[in-house]
């Protein structure tokens, strides 16, 4: 008994019980649900019998009439786009802000700051601004661009096919640099100076230290923004319901937003179970990934 | 833990106790979930007969919209739904389907508070499901065409359209892209609102639900696409609800809405100039009427404890009706019912075409599966406006899916 507590104190039971407690809690609000999420995909799931487990067996059933809809697989490339874009947005814009930042400008920290304000507010705060911005008649942005001669008619940011998904893809940049911006600033302020100096002496011109110091230093940095990011799009729920409603006529739709149409709008929970499911897989995918390229990193 | 708890019960039995004390030990109390609040009907009507003396209590629990057929169908699953709840009117076939509704034919006959006769035959429509009364209309609401008179003046016209051509004439005259107003604004969003728009259209026609691609259907989709190509109305149609394409209409940017009685409380502030509301225009001279039909039914949950003291509960609010619109701005569902003029003339007016409109108002379904039917005909009429089909192909498709689902 002894024994015991004194391993659970200062031994090899402490070490055991910590990882237990990590253990119980993702088992319990991550694991639970994710398996519960994957049994209703293959059931048959109603509001009615939501409240019960035993549901009717369906097996693919949930799959196959998922892939048989036209409407599907317009939806994933969707989400394709709309992740793939926003990241692309959100980092590139993120990092030019981070390097800028880097120069020591009175009253930079003040304004780095003040980038984060769009991080902090609501999706759905956020989504009711762009609604007005990329409004189609009295938009702001059209009013802009018509100003500076880029277009000569308006555009319908949110209620022409070839651009409704842009529209969420521009508010969802807008909304997620600021963070791409500050997790980027502390890895670059992770950069030793030195290093920079002595390639600096050896001749190195600003665009070779860039791609020889500064991009290999944040390997580890741009692994976690990236997958942050992927993340945080695969989440985006708000801007699709504030902006588009996923329309018209699905042109906007993404994954996760079509999960929620079936589960709460046509109450099929089954089939958003069954999206979600899919989501999870790519989700899953992407984070082996990033554990794998950050397990080999070097801090220096 | 445990003692923990049985304190925190204790003391929760207690301050209900407390509470209630008030109340008399055989009371019975009953409870009522609406999404209605303290300037609303329901709040009011459930408060005025919990202080009546008559045993029975109303517990009341104001509710989301978005939250009402979630929340009460999981606390139906667990057995803990309320005695009464007020349903969007689509929706109530998809609990009455289901035998989540007590059948209250029985009651609604021997009782001599609430008369099937009086209700307008759209609204008594939605409670019914397999020929059985499972509900009855709370207030009811539906759309006709808002038209701007000082535009139509300096255009030259000097009635509202009757047919479906002439609406579409009356808006090409009427559209001013170069002072920023549409001919019409309307909504063809893809929700339940898009449906709720064009299946009058479908049904002026010879269509409905169950028969969504006959050919006056087909036409009706046509007319939109024609109104959309030739921007007689904003392309933001596509995307945006009734409340705010009223808005335009109300700012001077659209010289025609279709749109509800819900409206004209917003519209006589906002609206600086002089209008009028006409009935919806028809396919030709002489074709049948028809318009959509909104706004929530009450209900009884077919595992009340107390359906007897519940159906008195709906007897007191259905005896109430006529309160509903002197005093809440809400149209009663009943035809025996006369409005008082409220002494605003452009409200007035607007009330008797309302009231006309109302007539030939028709209930969507009813269906349990209606969301999904609803999902079908919204897909048709986003993929024709889009031009990612023809209407014809669109509707077809939607005829298609409606069917597997009412099989």
């Amino acid at each position: 008994m002894r024994a015991l507590f004194s391993s659970l104190r200062d031994g090899k039971g402490f070490d055991i019980s910590l990882i237990a407690i990590a253990m119980v809690f993702l088992i319990l609000f991550s694991g639970a649900p994710l398996v519960y999420n994957a049994i209703m995909s293959f059931q048959e799931v109603d509001i009615f019998n939501l409240g019960t487990f035993i549901r009717p067996w369906v097996g693919l059933d949930n799959y196959r009439s998922l892939f048989a809809d036209p409407s599907t697989l317009p939806i994933f490339w969707n989400t394709v786009v709309f992740v793939f874009s926003s990241i692309a947005g959100q980092f590139i814009v993120g990092f030019g802000l981070a390097l800028f930042f880097t120069l020591k400008f009175p009253g930079a920290a003040y304004l780095r700051g003040l980038f984060l304000v769009s991080w902090v507010m609501p999706g759905l705060v956020v989504g009711a601004i762009w609604n007005w911005i990329l409004s189609g008649d009295f938009g702001i942005l059209n009013h802009f661009l018509k100003s500076v001669g880029f277009i000569s008619e308006n555009i319908f940011w949110r209620s022409d096919i070839n651009y409704s998904l842009w529209a969420v893809i521009i508010a969802n940049i807008w909304l997620g640099t600021a963070f791409n911006m500050i997790l980027l600033s502390v890895g670059l302020a992770a950069i030793p100076r030195d290093v920079y100096e002595a390639a600096e002496l050896d001749g190195a011109t600003a665009i070779q230290r860039f791609r020889t110091i500064t991009l290999p230093m944040m390997r580890a940095t741009i692994g976690a923004v990236v997958s942050l990011g992927l993340i945080f799009t695969l989440q985006q729920f708000d801007l699709f319901a504030a902006i588009t409603s996923g329309g018209p006529a699905n042109s906007s739709n993404v994954a996760q937003y079509k999960a929620w149409e079936m589960s709460f709008r046509e109450y099929d929970f089954a089939r958003g179970a069954t999206i979600s499911v899919l989501m999870i897989v790519v989700v899953m995918i992407a984070s082996v990934i990033y554990v794998r390229s950050t397990k080999q990193e070097v801090r220096g | 833990m445990g003692n923990k708890l049985k304190l925190m019960l204790g003391g929760l039995l207690l301050s209900t106790a407390i509470m209630a004390s008030p109340t008399l030990a055989e009371d019975v109390t009953i409870t009522v979930w609406s999404l209605d609040d303290e300037n609303q009907p329901a709040y009011n009507y459930a408060k005025e007969f919990s202080e009546m003396d008559n045993g029975i209590q109303i517990e009341y629990r104001e509710i989301q919209f978005d939250d009402v057929v979630s929340e009460s169908m999981r606390a139906f699953a667990t057995g803990k739904s309320p005695d009464i709840i007020a349903v969007d009117n689509p929706e109530h076939a998809l609990f009455a389907g289901r035998g989540a509704f007590l059948d209250i034919t029985d009651k609604i006959a021997a009782s001599s508070v609430i008369h099937a006769d009086n209700y307008f035959a759209g609204p008594l429509n939605s409670v019914s499901w397999e020929g059985k009364l499972f509900g009855v209309p709370k207030a009811t609401n539906t759309i006709a065409l808002y038209y701007n008179k000082d535009l139509y003046k300096k255009a030259g016209i000097d009635a509202a359209p009757e047919t479906w051509a002439e609406l579409v004439d009356t808006a090409r005259k009427l559209n001013d892209p170069a002072n920023n107003v549409y001919g019409l604004a309307f909504s063809a969003k893809a929700s339940e609102e898009g449906t709720f728009q064009f299946l009058p259209w479908a049904q002026m026609a010879g269509g409905g639900y169950d028969n969504i691609n006959v050919e006056g259907a087909v036409k009706a989709l046509d007319i939109w696409k024609t109104i959309l190509d030739e921007k007689l109305a904003s392309p933001d149609t596509l995307t945006r609800g009734q409340w705010d394409s009223t808005g335009t209409f109300n700012a001077g940017n659209a010289a025609m809405v279709i749109s509800g009685p819900w409206e004209l409380n917003r519209m006589l502030e906002e609206a600086k100039f002089d209008w009028g509301v006409a009935l919806l225009p028809v396919p030709e001279v002489g074709s049948a009427r028809s318009s959509a039909m909104g706004d929530f039914n009450w209900a009884i949950f077919s595992n009340s404890k107390h359906p007897d003291e519940a159906f008195k509960a709906l007897e007191y609010f259905a005896s109430q009706d006529d309160r509903l619109f002197p005093e809440f701005g809400q149209l009663p569902a009943r035809s025996d019912i006369a409005l008082p003029p409220t002494g605003i003339a452009l409200k007035d007016a607007a009330l008797k075409v309302f009231q006309e409109q109302l007539k030939y108002a028709q209930a969507r379904g009813p269906h349990p599966e209606w969301p999904k039917i609803s999902k079908a005909i919204q897909d048709a009429i986003q993929t024709a406006l889009t031009g990612g089909a023809t209407s014809k192909e669109a509707l077809d498709q939607a005829a298609a899916k409606i069917e597997t689902i009412l099989k």
